[in-house]
């Protein structure tokens, strides 16, 4: 029986291996965008949202994403039957004037960088988690800002918003960002 | 008392059993203390690194999530406070190894994490653990720890071999104490047993050292020992009554041989000069008798003549009476010339001389061939000649005589026969057939002076044979005898057939 399982899972783990680097090579951008979509997926593992962020205690996980449509859609294909905080996770295509009520976690991509003052101002006042992938995002009032590092995503923390949004960030979390900015 | 003590006594039985029984119970405990221990050891072992690893697991969860192996790699680095870990490695989801930890080089880390578990490798526990979050796998905690559980079971046995020894050592001099209880009592009544063996002496006791079975048993052994005492006692004495009576009847006999002896020697020698002395008047009165018959036969009337006849018959009768009577007292002196002789040979010629007397007789005769035995030719020829001759008398008036001298073995002994179907006698008589003068049949019928068979018994006596007669009127008689002292004691049985003692 142990023998068995070991082997399976070797058989999985050697898929994995064969698969890992294939994804990695053929399409980086691919890559990135399935990466960053699992960082959104898994940022609501780490991350409490006081009650008022959610309508109704049966309310859905909703992830809101603006301006990156592969991320978008790497989400849908990611979360599908996935829970984050024993909630369905939701995915939302939203637009920049759209309203951001019942969304907790609200990616805004590279495409909409210019509108992204205007997003984050209206944001602000929500109990969201904004997760942004443009340069000085942070000082504009994101929250997480993706950063590429030695051909890595990894990611910024600014807690000035946060406390803002009533959003306690797990230890954990920060112990794995590049930097985390404490005060704007 | 240590002499006595060979090394296989009740106290050394007693101590080997105390000290076997003292060795399986601590072996037994010992062996059960260390199984109790080390199966507890291994498993705290095992539970302390499934801790350690789930500590892990969610400690780098967000690393693993995030994929930052360089605070992966801070978090394995802690496990160097934990000694006794030797290397730790993260897999990622996909199987490959993220982060590493090894003390001295650490040794090698598997290329695919395993399934969830823990086994003993040599002296490494290897240990996979899953890390979870939020129902899904993120990676797996490789970890592989040193376990001293072989030192540990050293330590343990060398604990156990002093443990073992002391306890041997106590049971060992508790048990020599304690002992005596059982064995000194023993010992007094082996040493009193052995005394009592040696020398003989029932007047010993063993002393009762208690109430137990050991006690018991040395009053039953007193008690018989006092049994044996009377007894012996009453042997003794009625052993020396048997002495003193089979001594003075040893005296008496010997007393009484020596006037038999004599008083027979005296008989014999009488017996013989008389014999002697009578020859010769006897001698006159045979001649003179005829020479009166012969000198005068004109002047004795027919009537003298036959007076002179009957005091001739009378005269030479009794000269065969005298001649007998010395020939049975010659077998009983001289000295006894033991040679080969041919039994066979002289029963053929007394039958010559017989045959030469009465050539008229038809007798039909048959004797054996190569009958021989150790003997006196001429006492054995004189037997001959009485038992044939008086088979040949007997037989005179049987209408078939015949006569058959012949042997048999009885056991490992010749026992020689004549056996003639004449007149034969009536057993009832048996026991007077070889008393001097005994005649069981009147002279008229067959002549005889009725010594002949006392010389027989004489002669075969003389050779330390015996002899013996089976008959049965007209019907014919055997006569047995050897010519060799029997060793099976035969003799005893020999007065109910016809020989008194």
């Amino acid at each position: 029986m142990v023998a068995l399982t070991l082997r399976l899972c070797a058989a999985a783990a050697a898929l994995l291996l064969a698969c890992g680097p294939v994804l990695a090579q053929v399409e980086p951008e691919r890559a990135e965008a399935q990466i960053k979509a699992a960082f959104l997926y898994k940022f609501g593992g780490f991350i409490e949202w006081p009650p008022r962020a959610f309508a109704r205690p049966d309310a859905s996980f909703t992830i809101g994403v603006i301006g990156a449509e592969a991320i978008a859609a790497e989400l849908e294909q990611l979360t599908a039957g996935r829970t984050v905080q024993d909630r369905p996770v939701v995915v939302r295509r939203l637009k920049p004037a759209d309203a951001l009520s019942g969304v907790q976690v609200l990616f805004v991509g590279r495409a909409e960088s210019a509108r992204l003052g205007e997003v984050l101002d209206a944001a602000r006042s929500e109990p969201l988690l904004i997760v942004t992938e443009s340069a000085d995002a942070l000082a504009k009032g994101s929250t997480i800002n993706f950063v590429q590092e030695a051909n890595r995503v990894r990611f910024d923390v600014a807690l000035a918003q946060a406390e803002r949004a009533s959003l306690r960030i797990s230890a954990r979390l920060l112990a794995v960002a590049r930097k985390v900015v404490t005060s704007s | 008392m240590t002499r006595f003590l060979r090394p296989s006594s009740v106290r050394h039985k007693l101590l080997a059993m105390v000290l076997a029984t003292t060795l399986a119970a601590l072996v037994v405990a010992i062996v059960a203390m260390i199984g109790y221990d080390l199966h507890g050891y291994r498993e705290s072992l095992i539970s302390d690194m499934t801790t350690q690893a789930d500590l892990l697991g969610r400690t780098t969860v967000a690393a693993l999530t995030f994929d930052d192996p360089r605070v992966a790699q801070e978090n394995l680095d802690l496990l160097r406070y934990r000694p006794r870990i030797r290397a730790a490695a993260l897999y990622n989801a996909r199987g490959q190894i993220f982060a590493r930890f090894a003390v001295d080089g650490g040794g090698e880390f598997p290329r695919l994490p395993e399934a969830d578990g823990a086994r003993f490798v040599g002296d490494e526990l290897v240990l996979f653990k899953r890390v979870v979050s939020d129902r899904e796998i993120v990676g797996t905690v490789y970890l592989r720890a040193e376990h001293d559980f072989y030192s540990r079971l050293a330590g343990y046995l060398g604990i156990a071999a002093a443990v073992a020894a002391i306890a041997m050592l106590v049971a060992y001099l508790l048990s020599r104490r304690l002992q005596r209880m059982v064995t000194e009592p023993l010992q007094a009544m082996a040493e009193v047993a052995r005394e009592v063996t040696e020398k003989r002496r029932f007047s010993l006791r063993a002393p009762k050292l208690g109430q137990d079975e050991i006690g018991l048993l040395a009053d039953s052994f007193n008690s018989m020992l006092g049994e044996i005492e009377r007894t012996t006692r009453n042997l003794e004495s009625s052993n020396q009554e048997v002495f003193r009576l089979n001594a003075e009847l040893e005296s008496r006999v010997k007393e009484r041989t020596a006037q038999l002896e004599f008083s027979n020697a005296e008989l014999e020698a009488f017996c013989y000069s008389v014999s002697h002395d009578l020859r010769a008047p006897l001698r006159s009165i045979d001649g003179f008798s005829e020479a009166l018959l012969q000198d005068f036969p004109q002047h004795v009337p027919e009537e003298g003549r036959r007076y002179l006849s009957r005091i001739r018959a009378s005269t030479q009768r009794m000269a065969q009476l005298i001649e007998d009577l010395l020939n049975l007292s010659r077998v009983s002196r001289g000295a006894l010339e033991r040679r080969e002789v041919d039994l066979s040979e002289l029963a053929r010629q007394v039958l010559a001389e017989l045959r030469g007397r009465e050539p008229q007789r038809q007798v039909d005769v048959s004797v054996w061939d190569g009958m021989r035995a150790q003997a006196d030719p001429r006492l054995v020829r004189a037997a001959l000649e009485n038992l044939i001759g008086n088979a040949w008398k007997f037989s005179s008036k049987t209408d078939q005589p015949r006569i058959e001298i012949g042997a048999l073995a009885d056991g490992g002994r010749k026992v020689f026969y004549v056996r003639d179907n004449g007149a034969g006698f009536d057993m009832a008589y048996a026991n007077k057939l070889f008393g001097a003068f005994q005649r069981l049949h009147s002279a008229g019928e067959y002549a005889g002076t009725g010594i002949g068979l006392a010389t027989v018994q004489r002669i075969v006596q003389r050779h330390g044979g015996r002899i013996w007669a089976d008959a049965q009127p007209e019907k014919g008689a055997v006569f047995f005898f050897t010519l060799e002292g029997g060793s099976d004691g035969r003799e005893d049985d020999s007065a109910g057939r016809g020989q008194p003692g």
